[in-house]
């Protein structure tokens, strides 16, 4: 994990610590089950006390980045903003669903049937499927 | 005990020149506290006086649970001390220096020594006197944190070392207040060293203490920099 500190930006140390973890978990510089470092080592690395290092890793525990697992070390957790994507993306997904159930209904398609086409869709290649709407 | 630092109305004249006007301040133990001021604010006045090298005129000062001014040998043993001004036996060559003050602490740790005198490239067969100023600097902080003292007082301790340098000592200044126990206080005017490493401020304006507190709790109530709140603190804006 490699951070920068910039001390004379005006902008509070604990909030670019904060900042920069956040934006490396977006950006995938940080993965889910990753460890990030001890406050020590963070403290000692950064040249930071080791109170501001505290504070940013409790803020970022509480808002669901990291975990301190005591015993073993703080790892990093979630994504809470691309977790909040997928589920804006499955929300999607669910309402196309929705609007095929409808046009399914409309054409006299059993549920059976429905399930059936779904499923042949699902272990279709991509590649398949283009072909057959190209035929 | 749970103070690391007491001061109480403390005054100190210079002839007619009043240097410091009725300070007070108590640190508690296990803190980190940079010490801000102007120049001749009466910084390194109140950390002579605090030390018992300066006798106060009026007030108290105690440290370590004793008075400044009677210090014990015991209490002495616990204390770290890097002046401003470095004077160390010029004749001595570095190692021997490192030697001879090792002898006087039960508590040295080599570990520490070795490490420093590599990390800082301290040429051991030069003698002290032919050492550059930033050097001296660094040797005068190895001799004053190897014997790993309960309360460590510096100066100005970053004023002459070049950037490398200074930061690798923020680094060992973070890593030296780790242990509950020690205090760390020293005087700076870089704001952003300050904001680093330290936990609490002291700000002080014409021979007083302007203000005292958490790092944070000084940002909370200016809601600027640390840099901006010590400039509005010095041109005497009220804050609560």
């Amino acid at each position: 994990m490699r951070l920068r500190i910039e001390p004379s930006s005006g902008v509070p140390i604990s909030r670019q610590i904060a900042d920069q973890i956040r934006s490396q978990c977006v950006a995938g510089a940080l993965k889910i089950g990753d460890r990030v470092p001890s406050v020590r080592e963070l403290a000692r690395e950064l040249a930071v006390n080791q109170n501001t290092i505290l504070h940013v890793y409790e803020r970022l525990n509480a808002e669901g980045w990291l975990e301190t697992r005591h015993g073993s070390g703080t790892f990093v957790k979630s994504n809470p903003v691309a977790a909040g994507h997928k589920n804006a993306q499955t929300q999607e997904l669910l309402a196309q669903l929705r609007r095929a159930a409808q046009q399914a209904q409309l054409l006299g398609i059993s549920p059976q049937e429905l399930h059936d086409m779904l499923n042949e869709s699902m272990s279709m290649e991509p590649e398949t499927q283009l072909i057959r709407r190209t035929l | 005990m749970t103070l690391a630092i007491s001061i109480k109305n403390l005054t100190k004249n210079f002839g007619s020149k009043q240097a410091l006007r009725g300070v007070d301040l108590e640190i508690p133990i296990g803190a980190t506290v940079g010490l801000l001021g102007a120049n001749g604010s009466g910084k390194t006045t109140l950390i002579k006086c605090s030390l018992g090298l300066l006798r106060p005129t009026s007030g108290e000062c105690q440290l370590l649970g004793e008075s400044a001014w009677s210090l014990s040998a015991s209490a002495k043993a616990r204390l770290g001390y890097v002046p401003q001004v470095i004077n160390l036996y010029p004749w001595m060559r570095v190692a021997e220096l490192i030697q001879y003050t090792a002898s006087f602490y039960a508590t040295w740790n080599p570990e520490l020594t070795d490490r420093l005198i590599k990390e800082w490239e301290l040429p051991l067969n030069d003698r002290v006197r032919t050492l550059s100023v930033g050097q001296k600097q660094r040797l005068a902080i190895l001799t004053a944190v190897a014997y790993q003292p309960d309360l460590l007082i510096l100066d100005e301790p970053a004023a002459s070392l070049d950037p490398q340098a200074r930061r690798q000592f923020l680094q060992l200044l973070v890593e030296l207040s780790e242990p509950e126990q020690r205090t760390v206080l020293f005087s700076t005017h870089i704001t952003s060293d300050l904001e680093r490493v330290a936990d609490y401020v002291a700000i002080m304006k014409e021979g007083k203490i302007a203000w005292f507190g958490s790092l944070e709790a000084l940002k909370e109530r200016t809601h600027t920099s640390l840099e901006d709140a010590f400039l509005e603190i010095q041109q005497g804006v009220k804050h609560g």
